[in-house]
Formats: C-alpha cells, structure tokens, sequence
C-alpha cells in the first residue's frame, strides 16, 4: 500500500484555506470591533480525517493513520447566555430608576426649593403682611399688600399643581407612544419576530446565522429597559420573549402578541410610568399634599377671619382670594384700630400649614433621593455586568492582532509546504530515471 | 483563565471615570457659586425642609422686630403727650396756687381763668396726638378725634387696646388709657382732669371768698390726685417701652441664632469646597492624562 503522489498539495492546500477563512474571521472582528451588540467569533478548526494506510510500516507491518489537512468546522459566536440574563435584570431595574428620578427630579424643579421664589416664601411673604397690616391696621396699603401677597400665593399654588399635573400628564403620554403601534415596544417586536424566521430558516440550512443572533439579542437588550423579559431559545432556534407581566409572549415564533395590558409591577420604564401616573403614585400623593395644604392654611385663616371668608376653595387648583382689600378684617370689633385678628392670623406662622408643606417638600425630597439611590446602584450592577459581557464576547484588538500574526504565519506556512511538495514532485517527474 | 479585557472597555471604563470625576466636580462647582450645600430637596431632604422652616421664622422675627419698632415710636409719641400735658397740668397748678393767694383782683382772676382755659384747650390738643395718622389716645377707635377742641370735653374714643406682637403667644399693649386720667369734663362730673381744670376756670372767674376756699383745698387737691394718676400713665407707658426694647435685643439675638442655624444646614462649607474641588479638579486631570494614554496603546503600534 502506497500514499496517493498528490496527496500532500492536497493537504497543504486545506492548511491555506483554512487559515485564509480564520484570517477573514479576524478581519470581520476587527471591523466589528465598535459595533454595537457585536459578539466576536471565532474559527472553529478540525484536523481532516485521516487517510488509513494499511500494514506499511516496515517494522510492524502495522497500518498507520496520515492527516489530510486541516478544514473549518463552524464560526462561532462567543457568548454566555447567563450573563445576558443577567445583565437584562439590572437593565430593568435601571430604566425604571432613570425614568424615575427623570419624573421626579421634574417635580422637585416645579417645587423650585429652597429659593426666595418658591411658595415657602410666598407664604412666609404672606404671613409677614398680616404682621405689617397689624402694625398700620388702618393702612390701606397694608391692606392691599395682604390681599396682593396673597393672590400671589395662590398663583403660585395654582401654577405649582397644574405642573404636577402635567409631569404625570406627561408619563400617561410618555406610555402611550412607547406602547403604541408605532412604538419601541411594537417596532422591536416585529423585528425579533422576523429575525426569529430568518434565524430559523439559516438553522435549517446547517448556517450558523451569528450575526442575526447578535442583532436580536441587542433588540432584547433594548427592550429589558422597558419592562422586565425573560427569553426561552426554542429547539428550532427562535427566542420565546415573555414580556412585563403581559398575559402572553411578546414574541413568540415569528408571532407578535401587541398590544397588551401591562401593570406597574411589569418592571422598568414602562413599569416605572404606570406607577409615577397610578392614583396612589409619587405625583397623585405629591398633589394630595399640596391640596391638603391649600385646605389647612384656607380653614385656619378663614376660622380667624371671621366677617367674611378670606379664601375659598380648598384645593391647589381651586384656592382663591375671596376678599377685597376693604374687607379685609384686622380686628373683631368694628373698630378701625383694633388689630387682634391681624395678630392671629400673622401667629399661624410655622403653624399647622407650614408644617404640611415643610412635610411635602421633604417628601418630595427624598423620593427623588431615594430613585437616585436605585438608579446609581442599578447603573454600577449594569456597568459591571457589561463590562463581564464585554470582557466575554467583545473584541480585542490586541488579540485580534495577535491572532493575525498567527494565522498570517500558518499561511505562509501551509504555501511553503506546498512550494515543498512541488519541488518534491518535479524532482521526480522531470529528474528522476532521465 | 484571567479577565479578556478588550479594547471597548478600556475605552468605556475610562469614559465612565472621566464622566464621574466631572460629574462630582460639577457638583462642587454648584456649591462654590451659589454658596449652598442644599440646591435641591433631594439633596438633603430633611435639610431642606428645616431650612424652609428657618427662613420663615428669620421672616417672623424680622416681623416681630418691625411690630416692637414700631410700638415704641407709637409710644415715645405718647409718652411726649403725656409729658407736655403733665408740664401744662403743672403750670395750672401754680395759677390755681396764685389764684388762691386772694390778693388779685377780679381782672387778675379773669387772666388767670382765661390762662387755664387755654392750657385747658392745650391738655385736649396734646390728647388728640396722632401717630402716622392715628389717634394714640382713642383706644381702638385710631380713626376718632378722642376729645373735640372747644367747649365739649366728652371722650369720644373706647377702652379697647392695640397690641403689638412680642413672639409667638406673647404681645403688649401700647395703647396708654389717658381718658381714665383726662375724664369726659365737667358734665360727666368724674373728677377727672378736664372736670377739674373746668371747675378751676369757673373758680377763679367766679372769685368770691367761698371759691377761692374752694381753689385752696378741694380744686388744689383733686388737681394733686389726678397730677399723681397722669404720673402714673407715664410710669406705666415707660414700663411698655422698656419691655418693648428688652424684646427687641431678645429677637435680635433669636435672630442672630436662627440665622447662624439657617447657615448651617444650607450653607456650603467654602473652605472645605474649596480644597475638594481642587482635589476633584487633579483627580479629573489624572482620569483624562490616564485615558489619552492608555487608549493609545495597542498592539497596532509595535508591529511592522
């Protein structure tokens, strides 16, 4: 038994192709390197089988195995599925702090405290004019100043909940157009579903669809900070995406179930948006706050000034000045002089409604303290975990070059075997019994 | 096997370190530029909702500050009142003293009369002292002359007094009840000032032995009672006073604590700011020298 005379091009032949589609491997890592959701690959090489060579060995009469060459097995994507897992949890966690501390931080600036501006000084600027007033009771201009700080006031209550108003206006909205036909929710959908088939379809075609998978799992990505997911691969290579805590699968196949209801416990920004804007949410309890302060100060300054009401409305919305500056009431008797009910009113200072707003802005305060507590813990677990997914699928170029260097080498190294195996042959075909 | 570290990371940790230092540095620079430590709520929630309450009751001092000001300007103008109306009560009591002697004649007597009836007109004008437009001596009716020039000496003001606000649950009264002293005259027949200086003028003018007995010891001694009950007034609106004025150095020293608080629980500590910006401004060099470098090296530029 002989070896076939050309067997050994054929070999060093497998070795050029083989380190050329590693050599390409690397190069679409290298350009891949700053693509987003990109996972490098690499070039799973596998030595041929071998051509078996019956009893030639001189010693043994035994046969022997000889290699044929070198041949790529699959390109593979490094990847840890643990990790992404992993990393879509925080991701949720995190874009329900972001939308959090985004809504409440615009309820704190509406607050605008402390300041000489925001309504702490109004009301202390409000008190201080009954204080004036008690000291000149016969003064109209302390009169008008009461009744002017006072409207002021109540523009500055009125303003402050139309605000709160429309920050959680603003979340419903916000809601809507994320969930909307034309939504992030709908749009990402749509494209993991058809990735699903095309995924599906290369599996079928013995491809491994590497790049289509990277695209998907970065629409998954994508999607986790919206509400929680959680992603079953199905043996035919489609991802099942249970979404939020929506009754059916988002995705499921190359099947989209949108629109669905979801909850405030569905998890990040779209979790985060129900809760802000649900009746026992961060800006409903804020505006009850403020409506109980606009009653306290109307019913504790009305039960002084006791002629005529001198607020009316109890709300936020609804508080008025009910007075004009000639009626307003400095003392219980007729006389011009007298000033004890001036006195009284001026004494609620730091009284009860102070207080309930002292309270408020505390409250107001430490949610938004609280939401950037979550979110700057939320962040560091995210950014650790993509660094892990990075230090796991990502590029290094330094590696990469190396890799070239290596399989730039086996090249020139299977071309000179060839260069070998071709002098071999012209020695024996134009040299030999000549 | 040891971390992959790649090149993204390189790259994303050094932003993530650069953006940090800038951020904290930002934050300093708040603080330097305004001069709080608390610009916002959530900075330090308690802290605001204290600094809240501070800056209202600095506010309600300062109110109260005005209020004791303004009582003892409102008293000092009464006081003076009460010191012209005493000097011109004395002036008649050494006319009634004179009058008394029974050595004038009728002319005399008639001189004398018409001095006390316009030292008489004198005592209501200095009642009917105003301060910025309102009538000291009217009780609460600020708005009423208490007694009318000429002939009719009834009060036309009330009891009723004016308070001026000490602090929270504590207050005065400025309104110094001369009508108890001054009376309504002689129709309301009180014994009161008025009463008395009339029942001099009529006295004197009338100038019989029985009168002028009358001058020496009943008219004498009711001008002597209430001379003693006007000094009294004055006692009594020197007392306000000083408690106004002992009030007004007690809130200017509340003041000067809450302000002090205010500023402790707002106020950035400059000096302490100061040195961490320039630690955080150093810190930002390094992260930006550290990354220009570090995300230059590559294996790139060793090869050939």
């Amino acid at each position: 038994m002989s070896i076939p005379t050309l067997q050994g091009l054929q070999t060093a032949l497998s070795g050029l192709l083989a380190n050329q589609e590693a050599i390409d491997t690397t190069g679409q890592n290298i350009t891949n390197a700053n693509t987003e959701g990109y996972s490098r690959q690499t070039a799973i090489l596998q030595a041929n089988d071998p051509l078996r060579i019956a009893a030639l060995s001189p010693v043994t009469g035994e046969g022997a195995q000889l290699g044929t060459g070198v041949s790529v097995q699959t390109i593979t994507r490094i990847h840890d599925t643990y990790l992404d897992a992993e990393y879509r949890n925080q991701n949720t966690a995190l874009g329900a702090a972001n939308t959090d501390v985004e809504e409440l931080q615009q309820a704190q600036g509406a607050f605008d405290e402390p300041s000489s501006s925001g309504l702490s000084a109004q009301l202390s600027a409000f008190w201080s004019s009954w204080s004036e007033l008690a000291d000149s009771p016969t003064s109209e201009a302390a009169k008008v100043s009461v009744v002017s700080v006072a409207t002021q006031l109540a523009d500055t209550l009125h303003q402050l909940g139309s605000q709160l108003q429309a920050i959680e206006g603003q979340a419903v909205a916000q809601y809507a157009s994320l969930t909307g036909p034309a939504g992030t929710v709908a749009s990402d959908a749509e494209q993991i579903a058809q990735l699903n088939q095309q995924i599906k379809l290369s599996l079928l075609a013995h491809q491994q669809p590497n790049n289509l998978e990277d695209r998907r799992d970065l629409l998954i990505d994508k999607l986790s900070s919206l509400a929680a997911v959680s992603v079953t691969t199905e043996a035919d290579g489609t991802d099942t995406i249970s979404f939020g805590n929506a009754a059916k699968p988002l995705v499921e196949n190359a099947t989209v179930n949108w629109p669905q209801a979801l909850t405030s416990a569905a998890g990040g920004q779209l979790g985060a948006l129900l809760s802000l804007s649900s009746p026992a949410g961060a800006l409903a309890q804020y505006q009850d706050g403020l409506n109980e302060f606009a009653a306290t100060l109307a019913a504790s300054v009305n039960a002084l000034h006791t002629a005529t009401p001198f607020f009316k409305g109890a709300t936020a919305a609804t508080l008025e000045v009910a007075v004009t500056p000639a009626e307003v009431q400095t003392s219980s008797e007729k006389a011009a002089g007298g000033n004890n009910v001036a006195l009284a009113i001026a004494a609620l200072r730091g009284g009860a409604a102070d207080q309930r707003y002292a309270a408020l802005v505390e409250q107001v305060g430490s949610g938004v303290q609280n939401a950037q507590a979550s979110q700057a813990n939320s962040q560091a677990v995210v950014n650790t975990l993509s660094g892990e997914r990075q230090s796991v699928s990502g590029v290094s170029l330094d590696e990469e070059m190396t890799n070239l260097i290596t399989f730039q080498r086996g090249y020139e190294a299977s071309a000179r075997a060839l260069n070998a195996m071709n002098e071999m042959l012209e020695t024996l075909i134009n040299h030999t019994g000549v | 096997m040891s971390e992959r570290i790649t090149t993204n990371m390189i790259i994303g940790s050094t932003l993530a370190d650069i953006n940090a230092a800038q951020t904290t540095m930002t934050r300093s620079q708040e603080e330097l530029a305004s001069g709080k430590s608390i610009l916002e709520p959530s900075d330090n929630p308690y802290g605001a909702s204290q600094a809240i309450t501070l800056q209202s009751s600095i506010d309600g001092l300062t109110a109260y500050e005005h209020g004791a000001q303004d009582g003892v300007s409102w008293l000092n103008t009464s006081s003076s009142a009460l010191s012209s109306i005493a000097s011109q009560a004395q002036r008649v009591r050494e006319l009634v003293l004179q009058g008394a002697s029974g050595i004038n004649s009728p002319n005399d007597m008639e001189d004398i009369a018409e001095e006390v009836e316009q030292l008489t007109e004198g005592v209501k004008q200095d009642a009917d002292t105003q301060y910025a437009g309102q009538y000291v001596f009217s009780g609460t009716l600020t708005g009423t002359v208490p007694y009318k020039p000429g002939a009719e000496d009834a009060y036309q003001g009330n009891a009723g007094t004016i308070s001026r606000a000490l602090g929270p649950g504590s207050s005065v009264n400025v309104a110094v009840n001369l009508a108890s002293v001054l009376g309504s005259g002689e129709a309301a027949a009180d014994g009161k000032l008025l009463d008395t200086l009339r029942t001099i003028a009529k006295n004197l003018r009338e100038g019989t032995p029985a009168a002028v007995e009358t001058l020496r010891t009943t008219d004498l001694h009711a001008l002597d009672t209430n001379l003693n009950a006007l000094t009294g007034l004055q006692a009594e609106a020197g007392a306000v006073t000083d408690q106004l004025q002992l009030a007004l150095s007690r809130i200017s020293s509340l003041q000067d604590a809450a302000t002090t608080q205010l500023a402790n629980v707002q106020d950035a500590n400059i000096a302490q700011v100061s040195i961490e910006f320039s630690n955080q401004h150093a810190a930002f060099e390094a992260a930006l020298r550290a990354g220009a470098s570090i995300v230059q090296e590559s294996l790139l530029e060793f090869l050939h």
